[in-house]
């Protein structure tokens, strides 16, 4: 089994290990995409070093959409990640897995295409580009997933916690708001803003822009703490937990719960309902828990 | 070097036969359509494997080229059939396929071997590197992200001999292509599988938590958070466009009418044939961008071409006033003798309004209706029933397929 978490410094990546978290994951700008934090090639060095002391594995995120600058560049960044001995990256562009083969670096790459990852067929396509597994998307339902899973021999990661990114887009909104408004105000992550779509009251989206444009995220942070044995039992055994909008020590420790369902889910004494509260307790007041499309029927969708 | 261009292909959409006819009269060299499953526009008028052959052999008669979009984002059990539907279309003799789903490429190659297969913008190529990654998979072309801009395509030319597709005028996707979720998570509508519910152009509150409650950003007597993006129209710029080496000039629209495909098949025809038959001496004609302007909808932009779009390129505020027209009338035949047309009747107009017939290779004249007539030849002040036939003079000579329009 492996419980990844994002990491947003070397602090944290550290109380992370602690806690019990199998990999951390990290990234910079501009191959990474909506991370906690940015972090530059020598944080990055001294997390993999701090993760490899412990036995422990460190994935970095490559998963942008790439142009061509940025695919330019991503050969020397490739290969300064394989000096580190960095375990895996991530991979949404089929211009970096080229880039990857061609400069025949042994860095193995999880394919992270987003809201594109959404079958065992098209998985299998890229693991026979040389992909050692897949980010499934977060539209999906855990009927699809298992099924997906029964047809595979590599893994498929599942968000088990935090929030889901529900649109990209290269333009900033925000601030193109703003300047039509002629307001001045902040649009980074730290800012806090919501959308609430009127004809949904209880809705309110995370929203916020960086270099890479604007990311607008789901009501819920979702949750699959009382899924966990469900998931082991269907070889759905990656989990990933994104504290993209969740900063410090609270997100340690709703790891450290995670770590400590994981622990009991192998060791077969997992009991939901107390892992659950334990998690309401910890979540912050202003973002509901939700199930998202996984405990959905797929013909709901259409 | 100005002087050798190749000339690309104007694509354009075709919700069903009588669109796809239309685009090729007017100028489409190829068009884009929908099978009954597989595609993104679930919701458009999409084709029969019978619409289908009757296209594409009208299609190939005229020396166009017929692609089916079978672009959707499979889920498990969605590309159930999929076989079959590929090796039909290889029987019909459509031309390409526009997929964005590896799952849906490799049971395309398997299945319908020799059926040229180009990457849907769904599959967001943003760099030469991927466009290099599907040539290799065997892919013929590529449909780049909206996101690039013209120096980036130029620069994928000099990485690569893929062909090159790029939208230059229609709606544009507010994400980044395939990046978008909201329809599925606000009403359960998956936009990857044709189900989008243009979530984005909702009108939305904005707001943060100070402590703990929500506090409202949108100013006093301001407008709601929207994305809508303006429309795409490349026409003043087609010579960046065709010298980046763009192989293919895409119009979106499947959705859209007779009058919009016709118009803007007419237009970027005779724009398209203009600059590639003497790149040194072309000059815009204004006429073209009055003639675009009839059948838009929203503002237009560049979109990426020229940069990230700022909020001039969103649609905030009062819409700006484009002029309406109206599609009034399509040409059925004409006598010579009489200067009589045969129309069949789109909307209601009558005697006494000034209307616009347009036809292909851009011809256009403007009259009065002076006088009309039923199908029995009784004079009508009006033709007000759908469909209807009817009879006018006409000013100047006009053929089967002409338009008619009115403000």
């Amino acid at each position: 089994m492996n419980l990844i978490a994002t990491a947003e410094s070397v602090g944290q990546a550290e109380a992370l290990l602690d806690a019990g978290v199998d990999t951390l994951y990290v990234g910079g700008h501009p191959f990474g995409l909506r991370l906690p934090r940015p972090l530059g090639i020598e944080e990055i060095k001294e997390i993999i070093h701090l993760a490899h002391g412990r036995g422990k594995k460190v994935t970095v995120a490559c998963n942008a959409l790439m142009h061509n600058k940025e695919i330019e560049q991503l050969g020397a960044y490739l290969s300064r990640l394989a000096e580190l001995q960095a375990d895996a990256i991530t991979v949404g562009d089929p211009g970096a897995i080229l880039t990857l083969e061609e400069l025949k670096l042994p860095l193995p790459y999880i394919y992270d295409g987003e809201t594109l990852v959404t079958s065992a067929e098209q998985i299998a396509f890229w693991l026979k580009h040389h992909a050692v597994g897949a980010v499934a998307a977060r539209e999906l339902t855990l009927i699809e997933l298992k099924e997906m899973q029964s047809r595979l021999e590599k893994p498929i990661e599942v968000l088990v916690y935090g929030p889901t990114c529900i649109h990209q887009s290269g333009r900033p909104l925000l601030s193109n708001y703003y300047r039509y408004e002629g307001m001045s105000e902040r649009s980074d992550k730290d800012r806090g803003l919501f959308l609430r779509d009127p004809k949904n009251p209880e809705s309110q989206y995370p929203i916020f822009e960086d270099e890479d444009g604007t990311h607008i995220f789901s009501t819920e942070d979702l949750s699959l703490m009382a899924q966990l044995q469900d998931l082991k039992e269907n070889r759905l055994i990656w989990w990933k937990l994104d504290g993209v909008l969740l900063r410090g020590e609270p997100f340690v420790r709703i790891a450290a719960l995670f770590a400590e369902a994981k622990q009991a889910v192998e060791s077969g004494t997992f009991e939901p309902a107390g892992y659950c509260n334990r998690l309401k307790d910890l979540q912050p007041a202003n973002r509901p828990l939700g199930t998202g499309f996984y405990l959905k029927d797929p013909k709901e969708i259409h | 070097m100005r002087t050798r261009v190749k000339k690309p292909e104007v694509l354009a959409p075709a919700g069903n036969l009588e669109k796809l006819k239309m685009a090729i009269r007017y100028g489409a060299d190829a068009v884009y359509i929908g099978g009954q499953a597989y595609g993104l526009r679930s919701r458009a008028g999409n084709f029969s494997y019978d619409d289908m052959k009757e296209g594409v052999a009208f299609a190939h008669h005229r020396a166009a080229k017929v692609y089916v979009a079978a672009n959707i984002v499979t889920h498990e059990g969605d590309a159930a059939g999929a076989d079959d539907f590929f090796k039909t279309l290889q029987v019909i003799g459509v031309d390409a396929v526009i997929i964005s789903d590896p799952a849906m490429i490799m049971i395309c190659a398997a299945a319908a071997p020799g059926l040229p297969i180009h990457l849907s913008t769904q599959a967001s190529a943003t760099n030469y590197k991927a466009l290099e990654f599907w040539k290799k998979i065997g892919l013929e072309r590529v449909v780049l992200a909206r996101e690039v801009g013209i120096e980036e395509i130029r620069e994928m030319r000099r990485h690569t001999d893929i062909e090159i597709e790029a939208f230059i005028h229609g709606a544009m996707c507010i994400a980044y292509s395939g990046r978008c979720t909201l329809s599925n998570h606000m009403v359960n509508r998956d936009a990857n599988r044709g189900g989008c519910a243009q979530s984005c152009r909702w009108k939305y509150d904005l707001f943060d938590m100070e402590g703990g409650k929500a506090k409202s950003l949108i100013p006093e007597g301001g407008e709601a958070f929207s994305m809508s993006a303006v429309d795409l129209s490349m026409l003043r710029h087609l010579p960046d466009m065709i010298d980046a080496g763009v192989n293919s000039l895409k119009i979106e629209g499947r959705m859209k009418s007779i009058h919009y495909v016709s118009t803007v098949s007419n237009v970027y025809r005779k724009a398209v044939d203009t600059y590639c038959a003497d790149p040194e001496h072309y000059t815009f004609d204004p006429a073209w961008e009055d003639e675009i302007w009839k059948v838009a909808q929203r503002d237009l932009s560049t979109g990426f071409y020229y940069g990230v779009p700022t909020e001039k390129e969103q649609l905030f505020g009062k819409p700006r006033k484009i002029p309406k027209y109206t599609f009034a009338a399509q040409v059925m035949s004409y006598d010579p003798e009489t200067k009589m047309a045969t129309l069949q009747q789109r909307n209601n107009f009558g005697t006494g309004e000034e209307v616009e017939f347009y036809g292909p290779g851009f011809v256009h004249f403007k009259q009065t209706v002076h006088d009309l007539f039923d199908e029995n030849g009784e004079p009508i002040d009006r033709a007000p029933n759908p469909m209807m036939t009817c009879r006018m003079t006409v000013d100047q000579p006009v053929e089967p397929h002409f338009l008619m329009r009115k403000k």
